[in-house]
């Protein structure tokens, strides 16, 4: 039944769980702005702003961008877009490397595109203060800006007041809630469990869960992650937060349900959960996120594959 | 209906009033046309003129203001002509038998004035000069001669300088406005320390604070109310991040206006108030101007008109219009220009704010909006004898005959003697200098490796018009380089904040005399802050120690 597995059938490709991603990257080489709308208008709040993010990983789109958005600085759609690509400048700039490692020079210039980003969506919010997708765009500036926990929560609480469980926002402020950003273990994990039992049973939001216990994970002194993620306080909250959403009748093809299933397939594969790993490696097939598994290294590909073979050829039956 | 006339070549305004007749007398001088080591003299010109009505049984004041200095009254014809006739004669010939006494008064007054989240404004946008006077002290009382104030009032203390307003039936009969000739004085023209807009700079206090510079026209009267509305609605209501947030609207010269926005920040939301407020001001910016506001606020603001009309209180506001050369515009006449601004006018003068802003962020950094810091720092040195800190490794302090450079690590602090606005001199050879832009060096000649002669190549350097000479100090205000531990009391209100930065030794004896020092102080640590993800900065954090020196030893004088 299963297919042949190998690290080059790993995608990282947002187009592999979302059609949509691949036409709009399709309408971003014709430049045609009009067909994007239309297709984007048409989705829940927490799809438009995934297809929107994935689209700005397109180089070279921030010209059409800018273009748009002087014919129609309302166009808030382009507004997200845009941001998100003069995020990405920036980031690739920075690089995702500990803080220690980055010059200062990477740092000016990655702020710098930072505040290019923030500045279009200053405007932008103005102009639209209900677009979900432009506030979330902004906890992503807020947090590499350091504009501190108050704002960052001023900008999710709209989000929130928006589109109470949107997971590109909920991903984003979590990661401002972690120790290493502005927040605190005894902030993060209560309000993933909030947020996960706010939504509807079988919801993506599961995965807040799995991803605070990866992020306590990480920052823990080398060879004493393992016991904590094996510990039985990690793995009661793991276990629920999968029974919610992951292993949940109701758990559908919703925009995140990859992440969702990377984060607890990676959490399983840390805690020697072999069978749970595989239960979610078999719903993912090849799609992979780069997010937890950067963790483990660059080759996130190869990481992916190792744990996938390693949990489908011993655990599952 | 007012009545446009003249007494005794003052021009003046006459209006009929509801309530009991009142008078007043207004000149076009205030803290804007004062040097800064005469700061202070329309103020003591005021209390002087006003001593002839101690011991009167009626209702008058004076007040000084940045622009205006006036004398105003409550009561009878006979009393009203009383008064101003006093006044008049004291101004002809101050009574300097009080000098002493009056300086006193006013340094007591100044002890007791509380300060507002705004008062450093005017400095940053200004430095120490013009506009900027409204930031500081009294400094100059000390410095205040008789022939000072003899040539204070000969200069604007004149019936070409004047402006009278009676409230009532007609001018009181007794009235006798006997004062010299003279040429109206134009405005200072407004010094700019920002060479970028829209700036900011971070405050000491969790307040925001926010202005602009605006045309003096309805629409941006309609602009301040909106924006308090909308801030009221954002910062508080919705968001729950401030208690207190107001607008107010001031006129600037004959033809513009400052808009100043303060919003107050509840513990730990201090960058959501500096988000909130950076978003409210955006909205405006493009046009999202709810009509509603608008409408709301004309209607406040008519009824408010019309009511001092009735009250004859909008009587002073149009005899200052006059002395500006600006029209007198009946109650009607307003409220019909009131009433025809529209949401897309107050838009247009969101977005000519916008770029004339200046704030002060709460504690936190403002760049991210787009902001440019305003400068905290000099950019020159000057050349000349070089000298060691006994408190600091790497502090250096170089005198030289154009003036005095104080560093350490890249902090920089430079007055040059030409632009010297004020040289603050104690006896014990601390010296104390501003520099136009406001720029801050204060010398503790105990504080530096054979500093001995310093007080006097400074003393050469800096004119005598703007010496202040102090008092001796208590012997135990004199800073010695060993460590001694500040005793609790003379701590300072950011010790808290900033308690990572202090010299170890830290003999501080902290004061608003060190506005701008102190501000660059806090900003370095902001700065350090927003590097805080490239680990720890000890060349920041020296720049920060630096600035707090320059800050430290403060007098406290005036604000203990």
């Amino acid at each position: 039944m299963l297919r042949a597995m190998s690290a080059d059938t790993v995608s990282f490709d947002a187009a592999a769980a979302y059609p949509e991603v691949a036409v709009v990257r399709e309408k971003l080489a014709t430049r045609d702005w009009a067909e994007i709308r239309r297709i984007v208008d048409g989705l829940t709040p927490a799809g438009r702003t995934t297809v929107l993010d994935a689209g700005a990983e397109t180089p070279g789109v921030e010209d059409m961008l800018r273009d748009v958005l002087e014919r129609d600085p309302g166009d808030s759609a382009a507004a997200v877009m845009l941001a998100n690509r003069l995020i990405d400048i920036g980031w690739e700039i920075r690089s995702g490397a500990a803080a220690e490692h980055v010059t200062s020079n990477q740092f000016a210039e990655f702020h710098d595109w930072l505040r290019q980003a923030e500045a279009v969506l200053i405007d932008a919010v103005a102009r639209n203060p209900r677009d979900p997708a432009l506030w979330t765009a902004r906890l992503i500036t807020a947090r590499g800006l350091q504009m501190g926990l108050a704002e960052t929560r001023r900008r999710y609480d709209r989000v929130a007041a928006l589109d109470p469980h949107h997971l590109p926002a909920q991903t984003q402020f979590l990661q401002t809630l972690c120790p290493k950003w502005s927040g605190s273990w005894e902030q993060l994990h209560p309000w993933c469990r909030d947020a996960m039992l706010a939504a509807p049973p079988g919801a993506v939001q599961g995965m807040l869960v799995a991803q605070a216990i990866i992020e306590r994970w990480a920052a823990l002194p080398a060879g004493t992650g393992t016991a904590y993620l094996k510990g039985a306080p990690a793995q009661a909250e793991l276990d629920e937060a999968a029974r919610r959403s992951v292993l949940h009748p109701a758990f559908g093809r919703d925009y995140g349900w990859v992440q969702a299933a990377n984060t607890f397939a990676f959490a399983y594969s840390l805690s020697g959960d072999r069978r749970g790993a595989a239960a979610m490696f078999r719903m993912l097939e090849h799609r992979a996120t780069r997010m937890p598994w950067g963790y483990l290294g660059d080759n996130e590909g190869e990481i992916f594959d190792m744990h996938r073979r390693r949990a489908m050829s011993g655990g599952a039956r | 209906m007012t009545e446009q006339i003249e007494v005794d070549g003052v021009p003046a305004l006459l209006a009929p009033t509801a309530g009991p007749a009142h008078a007043g007398l207004a000149f076009r001088v205030g803290f804007a046309d004062e040097p800064l080591a005469r700061r202070g003299i329309t103020h003591l010109v005021e209390h002087l003129a006003l001593y002839s009505a101690g011991g009167a049984d009626y209702h008058y004041n004076g007040a000084t203001g940045v622009e205006y200095t006036y004398f105003h009254m409550q009561g009878s014809e006979d009393e009203l002509a009383a008064f101003l006739n006093g006044v008049c004669a004291s101004l002809r010939e101050l009574p300097m038998h009080r000098l002493a006494v009056e300086k006193e008064l006013l340094q007591v007054e100044a002890n007791g004035r509380s300060s507002g989240p705004a008062d450093q404004m005017a400095l940053w946008r200004h430095g120490a000069r013009d506009y900027g006077m409204p930031s500081y002290p009294e400094w100059g009382l000390p410095a205040i001669t008789e022939d000072d104030l003899r040539d204070w009032v000969t200069r604007y203390f004149t019936k070409d300088n004047a402006v009278l307003w009676v409230a009532g039936d007609g001018v009181p009969a007794g009235l006798r406005l006997d004062l010299p000739d003279g040429v109206r004085r134009p405005f200072p023209a407004p010094s700019s320390a920002l060479p970028v807009t829209p700036a900011w700079f971070p405050g000491s206090s969790g307040a925001l604070a926010w202005d602009a510079v605006v045309p003096r026209a309805a629409r941006s009267q309609i602009f301040a109310g909106v924006l308090e509305r909308v801030m009221f609605r954002e910062l508080r209501q919705e968001g729950g991040f401030s208690y207190a947030a107001n607008t107010s609207y001031e006129p600037v010269g004959a033809d513009r206006a400052l808009v100043t926005a303060v919003a107050d920040s509840l513990p730990e939301k201090h960058g959501a108030v500096l988000g909130g407020f950076v978003d409210v001001l955006a909205a405006l910016r493009v046009g999202r101007v709810d009509e509603a506001d608008v409408a709301a606020v004309i209607k406040k603001q008519t009824e408010g008109l019309r009511h001092a009309d009735e009250q004859g209180a909008r009587l002073p506001g149009q005899a200052l219009n006059l002395l500006a050369g600006r029209e007198v515009l009946s109650a009607d006449e307003a409220i019909a220009r009131l009433k025809a601004v529209t949401p897309a006018d107050v838009a247009e003068v969101a977005v000519a704010a916008g770029k004339t802003g200046l704030l002060m962020s709460p504690r936190t950094d403002a760049q991210w909006a787009g902001l440019t810091a305003a400068p905290g720092n000099s950019d020159n040195t000057v050349a000349g004898t070089e000298y060691r800190s006994l408190d600091r490794p790497d502090g250096r302090m170089t005198v030289g005959p154009d003036g005095v450079t104080v560093s350490l690590g890249n902090g920089r602090a430079t007055v040059l003697f030409a632009d010297c606005v004020i040289l603050r001199a104690w006896p014990d050879g601390a010296r104390y200098l501003v520099g136009h832009d406001g720029i801050v060096v204060y010398v503790e000649p105990t504080l530096w490796a054979r500093s001995d002669t310093v007080a006097r190549q400074i003393d050469a350097g800096v004119a005598a018009a703007v010496r202040v000479d102090q008092p001796a100090r208590d012997p135990e205000e004199i800073p010695r380089p060993d460590p001694v531990v500040a005793p609790a009391r003379s701590r300072p209100r950011l010790r808290s904040r900033l308690s990572a930065f202090f010299p170890p030794s830290s003999h501080t004896l902290w004061g608003l005399a060190a506005l701008v020092a102190m501000a660059f102080a806090v900003w370095l640590v902001y700065l350090k802050k927003s590097f805080g993800d490239q680990g720890d900065s000890p060349l920041l954090t020296a720049v920060a120690v630096a600035a707090v020196l320059f800050a430290a030893h403060a007098g406290r004088r005036y604000f203990r």
